[in-house]
């Protein structure tokens, strides 16, 4: 009975410490956060994937694989290749579906200590709106992050926002990298609660040899992640950041404490950390305590 | 309430979540699954390099360890012996882990996956391509009586004899008939069935293939055996496999019962699943 009391006041205590990241000022709900650090689509699962090595407590939200109205199959392998310190990623978007997701993570995701931020993908405006309408009410949910294809049109990139916007939940788009110049500024005045600045660029690596010619390299193209994509990061945010009236999450190379307080600094409002979590999963742990320490080290 | 990054680092010095309280943090969370290996030593047995490791939580046959070499990516790594200090995987020569030196520390992720499961069977068969057979090593003293089928394009590409106990019946396959039958897994150069007498022997069947040629071998696996018990045939494949937890979506493979993760459902599945 004292352990419960004791508890709660503790509760209390801490709540009165802490003050939130609001990720979604505009929008009716908002979507405060507990920390500006946050896992990347694609990259950290559907829920508690990670449970048995990072302390889910520290982050700020958690943002899902990418999720589309109906199941996707995987791409052909291979799927990754690795060259010095860069991965180029081909997944095809593999997954079981919404309706799927979340028979299988619902329950998950309310238990979770920290929001789910669930990614969405969608080739138009009725899908992403049928997305929206199944999140609705799903406790745990705390906010939409809408991937967008790198050959988009602003004018459909519009339309999906809009008809993501339909729905409840705060709207934060995650936009192509080499898109910015073109969507950031007619989504944001479409009413996008935030973005993701920005998802990884389009690269091609070697990928070994042909099965069937030994003698002929095969090249894979897909997305990049590597730490080569961090200064292409800052140079986005410096741009962006501060022109664009809603807050921004940075994606990109992010592999220390430095390189998020360097991203904060350029005006991002959070983090997210990407694929190299794979190789480093405490990372994301470090990054987020790292921000959290009383001593903020120097840049 | 809103607030900039900058205050809310400044204004929370000892920033906990807020939602840390929760009833989440009252769960007992489980072990971690990050811990550090002791490099022991690394010794040539051709073709591979065995490189052994002390370890407290070596993996069971057919599970992995993900271990950091340095490179992009951890690198998956199958037991070929297993003892109650650690694990010696078999590398291929000029991996970064034969060059080592002795005491330095590897931080491995896991042990994760479904490995093999044998149970107390009398009659045990392996089939392995020569270039994917370590995995199933730690299983050649697993049953009273063990045959290991084992395919190679020549000769030159066998482990050396003595790496098979005696008590083990080695049926030699080469794609050249340089040693053993001419012909593959599936097929003799005459067109039999390369495994139908033993697969109608054994009691436990392990593979070690690449995975494109499982539906084939489980082809040949249903022609000998009607109605085989669940795990009767279990196959291990070997894809890449970053993140071991089933968040990358990378090493999906296509099953019967659709699309799985070999690094959670697997690497070890049941060969009529192909």
């Amino acid at each position: 009975m004292l352990e419960t009391c004791g508890l709660l006041l503790f509760r209390l205590f801490a709540f009165s410490l802490i003050r939130m990241i609001e990720l979604a000022p505009n929008h009716k709900y908002g979507l405060p956060l507990p920390a500006p650090v946050m896992p990347a689509a694609g990259v950290f699962g559907y829920g508690d994937e990670y449970r048995d090595l990072v302390d889910y407590t520290c982050l700020g939200a958690l943002v899902t694989n990418p999720v589309s109205l109906h199941p996707r199959r995987a791409a052909h392998p291979p799927r990754i290749a690795a060259h010095r310190e860069h991965l180029i990623v081909h997944t095809g978007l593999a997954n079981p579906g919404l309706r799927a997701v979340l028979r299988e993570h619902r329950a998950s995701w309310e238990r979770l200590p920290i929001p789910v931020i669930v990614h969405l993908i969608a080739t138009t405006p009725a899908e992403t709106a049928a997305l929206c309408e199944q999140l609705s009410g799903a406790r745990g949910v705390g906010g939409v992050e809408l991937g967008l294809s790198e050959g988009v049109a602003a004018r459909q990139a519009v339309a999906l926002l809009e008809a993501a916007r339909e729905g409840d939940l705060p709207v934060i788009v995650r936009v192509p990298f080499s898109r910015v110049e073109t969507l950031a500024l007619p989504l944001a005045q479409a009413g996008a609660d935030a973005f993701t600045l920005t998802a990884p660029p389009r690269a091609v690596l070697p990928a070994g040899l042909s099965s069937d010619a030994p003698d002929t390299r095969l090249y894979m193209r897909g997305r990049l992640y590597s730490t080569a994509a961090f200064p292409q990061l800052l140079n986005v945010l410096a741009r962006w950041a501060r022109r664009l009236d809603v807050p921004v999450i940075a994606c990109g190379g992010v592999t220390s404490v430095e390189d998020a307080l360097a991203c904060l600094e350029l005006g991002a409002a959070a983090i997210q950390v990407d694929a190299l979590l794979w190789r480093d999963p405490a990372l994301i742990e470090r990054v987020a305590r790292g921000l959290a320490a009383p001593v903020v080290p120097a840049l | 309430m809103a607030c900039s990054v900058r205050q809310y680092i400044s204004d929370n010095p000892y920033c906990i979540s807020s939602l840390s309280i929760t009833q989440y943090e009252l769960r007992i969370r489980p072990m971690s699954k990050q811990h550090t290996a002791i490099f022991r030593e690394a010794c040539p047995e051709p073709p591979f390099w065995a490189v052994t490791f002390e370890s407290p939580h070596p993996p069971a046959p057919g599970c992995f360890v993900l271990a950091d070499f340095g490179g992009p990516l951890r690198e998956a790594l199958f037991p070929a012996a297993t003892n109650a200090t650690g694990f010696t995987a078999m590398l291929l020569p000029r991996h970064p882990a034969t060059h080592l030196l002795p005491g330095a520390q590897v931080d491995l992720l896991g042990p994760f996956g479904r490995g093999f499961r044998v149970g107390a069977v009398s009659r045990l068969l392996l089939v392995a391509e020569a270039a994917l057979l370590p995995p199933l090593l730690p299983l050649l003293e697993a049953a009273p009586a063990v045959a290991l089928a084992l395919e190679a394009p020549t000769r030159a590409r066998l482990p050396a004899p003595e790496r098979i106990p005696p008590a083990v019946e080695l049926h030699l396959i080469t794609q050249d008939g340089s040693a053993g039958l001419l012909g593959t897994l599936e097929q003799t150069h005459e067109g039999q069935a390369s495994l139908a007498e033993l697969l109608a022997w054994a009691e436990c069947v392990c593979f070690s293939c690449e995975s494109a040629r499982y539906p084939a071998l489980a082809a040949q696996m249903r022609a000998a055996r009607l109605h085989p018990a669940p795990d009767f045939a279990q196959a291990l494949v070997q894809v890449a496999m970053p993140c071991g937890v089933g968040a990358c979506e990378i090493c999906r493979v296509q099953t019967q019962r659709g699309e799985q993760h070999a690094c959670t459902h697997g690497p070890v599945f049941d060969i009529l699943d192909f």
